[in-house]
């Protein structure tokens, strides 16, 4: 995302440069006309005071020819006919100048033209003839004064056109002061916006320019860091990263790469030839595949394969990868090599127990057969030829015979009871458990039903609690009262009427120390408590031991399942169950139930 | 008809039977692949009720069960189904394939020949129209 801002940043950048560049050269190109247009109204200016000048000398000198002549007339010298012809010749040089200087102006050069006609007229007949006329003696009066007379005449007119000339080269004048003044009046205001123009851009790119600076400062700095915490998250999580360019078949290792292989950093120049001699020649193919793929199917892969490392050791690689496109365009596949060899063999070695423990649940499953068919089947034919015996062949037995008879039956009878509780106990190990709501009222009436023969017998009282609904497996609940009241009725003591109570309250985990104490989940705590024989507390983690029993078989018959079924039954349901008994007083069997 | 391939229960059977003071015509064999061999005879006169014992080498009891059902001479035949086990597996299987009852092998003579008795006097009638589960399992 930050590069592409930046991308765009310089895009930006461009474009007010090319934009900023065609206003300055248009700014510039106006401000050149502009100077250019000034140099020739200062030029035309000049120009005009040019005339103006030679037009006045031409005055000068037209009136010291007059002068001159005059003179010349009074005293006759010829020193002022020598000045006479110099004064003629400064005439004639300031028309020729005037002639060059009028070129451009038609009105102008008419003018001079009728200028240079009066003039020519003037000293080519009227002078010549007066100086002549003077010379010649007698002197003839009447046409001198003539002559005189005619020549101030023409001079008057030449005086005349000069000023004319002069007049309009002084309207001339004026119109091009007052262009020039224009001119120079916008010459400052266009040079000052050039400036604060460029001075514009200048900021701007300066302002521009640092903060890209700064951004790209930051930026790099945030490289550097992800750059230098890469690499360490590498070291610790021992994986590496690795870059592939397809255009131009070029590698790139991080520095981890190479410790995993077990070799310096930058030790070789990465290719697959390289890293493929790194590679178990078992997994060589893994490799190999992986780039056909990534070659001619443009898919990265997910290989798994082992590589020796130079001393020797075997190592569990990871690779995945992953298809970029880098700023040139060039399709590049980056991926990182994970060295799972720690989480390989833990795995397998989990692997392998579930292996051993499926192993022994089939085991445990076919002894489940074995127990329910096999032996069942013997002994269902001992006991029913026992009592084919019975029926039909007892008067034939000694008393002897017949009292090893009844042991026999005896035996067999508690084979058979022993064999259903085991069947039983391995039922409650059953994978498939269906919880359903529950509800103990009547699960524990249907356990009393079960007993109702017992309870009789002993003349017992069961008092309970309204018991809740729980989310249960139903039989395996009725199983438990069947099982704990079961017992409650049987180690009771002889000949005082057995009083069993079920409790029932909710409570908190962090109250008791069977519970998980950091949570502070609620739970139903279901107490059975009796007035029997009891038991020594010591034997109270014992007596869900299976097998486990504390009495004489002789003296109450059992096989020690009952209360193992209980715990069973009670860990199924995510609960827990405990026993607290004072021996002569009774027992307290409490169980817990979470409340979800 | 009983098919089972147990000896001793064979002779239980048959003693049971001479017991009981209903007239039946008992005949037993020995295995699933005897069994289905006579019912598959041509002219025979098919037994009312056919017990079934499900553990049995070659042919087992379910696949005698399967092959009967298949059959549309046979599949009419009241099967009970004559067992050890009392699995909750060997019910349900047994079951869906269509026999009609299911009997624990009883450990006491008495119990033998009384289950024998009931199953004799049943009125199949009521046991072949409805699929009932919940008294499939002949209860003692």
């Amino acid at each position: 995302m930050k590069l592409k801002s930046l991308f765009t940043s310089s895009f930006f950048l461009k474009s007010i440069f090319v934009a900023s560049l065609f206003i300055l050269i248009f700014i510039s190109t106006f401000l050149y006309k502009h100077s250019v247009g000034l140099i020739d109204s200062t030029e035309l200016l000049v120009h005009s005071h040019k005339v103006h000048l030679e037009l006045e000398q031409l005055n000068s000198a037209l009136k010291d020819v007059e002068i001159n002549q005059t003179g010349y007339f009074i005293s006759r010298d010829s020193v002022f006919i020598k000045s006479f012809r110099d004064s003629r010749e400064k005439v004639t040089r300031s028309i020729n100048t005037l002639n060059v200087l009028v070129d451009d102006n038609l009105t102008q050069l008419n003018n001079l033209d009728s200028l240079q006609k009066l003039i020519t007229l003037r000293y080519n007949i009227l002078f010549e003839n007066s100086i002549n006329l003077t010379d010649s003696i007698p002197l003839n009066a009447k046409r001198f004064n003539k002559s005189l007379v005619d020549g101030k005449a023409v001079m008057t007119t030449i005086r005349n056109q000069i000023n004319k000339m002069i007049d309009l080269e002084k309207i001339y004048m004026i119109e091009r002061q007052e262009r020039y003044e224009k001119e120079t009046f916008f010459t400052p205001f266009y040079s000052m916006m050039l400036l604060l123009f460029s001075l514009l851009v200048f900021v701007f790119s300066y302002f521009k320019i640092n903060r890209d600076i700064e951004s790209f400062k930051k930026a790099n700095d945030v490289l550097t860091i992800a750059t230098e915490s890469m690499k360490h998250a590498e070291e610790i999580g021992g994986f590496s990263s690795w870059q592939w360019d397809l255009e131009s078949n070029t590698f790139t290792y991080s520095d981890n790469q190479y410790r995993l292989l077990g070799v310096e950093p930058q030790s070789f120049t990465p290719s697959i030839e390289a890293f493929i001699k790194f590679v178990h020649p078992e997994d060589k193919h893994i490799i190999a595949n992986g780039n056909d793929q990534v070659v001619t199917h443009q898919e990265p892969s997910t290989a798994f394969f082992r590589v020796i490392r130079n001393d020797g050791n075997i190592r569990y690689f990871r690779s995945m990868g992953k298809f970029l496109t880098n700023t040139k365009g060039h399709k590049i596949l980056i991926g990182i090599n994970n060295d799972v060899t720690e989480e390989y063999l833990i795995s397998k070695s989990l692997e392998d127990r579930n292996h051993e423990l499926e192993k022994s649940n089939k085991e445990l499953a076919s002894f489940n057969h074995v127990a329910s068919h096999d032996l069942q089947e013997p002994l269902r034919k001992i006991q029913t030829f026992i009592s084919r015996i019975y029926d039909k062949e007892i008067d034939q037995l000694s008393p002897l015979g017949k009292e090893y008879f009844d042991r026999i039956q005896a035996a067999a009878n508690r084979m058979r009871i022993l064999i259903d509780d085991l069947l039983l106990f391995s039922k409650t190990n059953k994978i498939e458990k269906v919880f359903e709501p529950a509800e103990l009222n009547q699960l524990l009436e249907a356990a009393k039903q079960e007993l109702v023969q017992l309870i009789e017998e002993k003349n017992a009282t069961i008092k309970s609690d309204f018991l809740p609904t729980i989310h249960a497996i139903p039989f395996q609940i009725q199983q438990l009262f069947i099982n704990l009241i079961g017992n409650s009725l049987k180690y009771s003591k002889p000949n005082v009427a057995p009083v069993i109570r079920i409790e029932c309250e909710i409570v908190r985990a962090g109250d008791y120390s069977i519970l998980n104490k950091n949570t502070n989940d609620a739970y139903y705590k279901i107490s059975i408590s009796d007035n029997g024989l009891g038991f020594e507390q010591k034997y109270a983690e014992a007596v869900f031991t299976l097998f486990h029993r504390l009495h004489n078989n002789s003296d109450f018959p059992g096989t020690g399942i009952g209360l193992s079924i209980c715990k069973k039954i009670v860990e199924n349901h995510h609960g827990r169950i405990m026993a607290e008994s004072t021996p002569g007083v009774g027992s307290t069997f409490t169980i817990f139930f979470p409340i979800k | 008809m009983l098919a089972d391939d147990d000896d001793d229960d064979r002779l239980f059977f048959k003693d049971a039977f001479e017991e009981i003071k209903i007239k039946t015509d008992v005949s037993t064999l020995n295995n699933g692949i005897e069994l289905m061999n006579f019912l598959t005879q041509p002219d025979i006169v098919l037994p009312h009720v056919l017990f079934l014992d499900l553990n049995m080498p070659g042919k087992t009891g379910l696949d005698c069960l399967k092959e009967i059902k298949s059959i549309d001479r046979l599949k009419d035949i009241a099967i009970a189904i004559y067992s050890t086990s009392a699995s909750e597996e060997d019910i349900e299987e047994t079951f869906v394939q269509g026999a009609n009852i299911y009997i624990k092998k009883p450990h006491e003579f008495s119990a033998l020949k009384k289950v024998l008795e009931d199953v004799i006097t049943l009125n199949w009638q009521y046991h072949t129209s409805g699929l009932n589960r919940d008294n499939f399992l002949l209860s003692l």
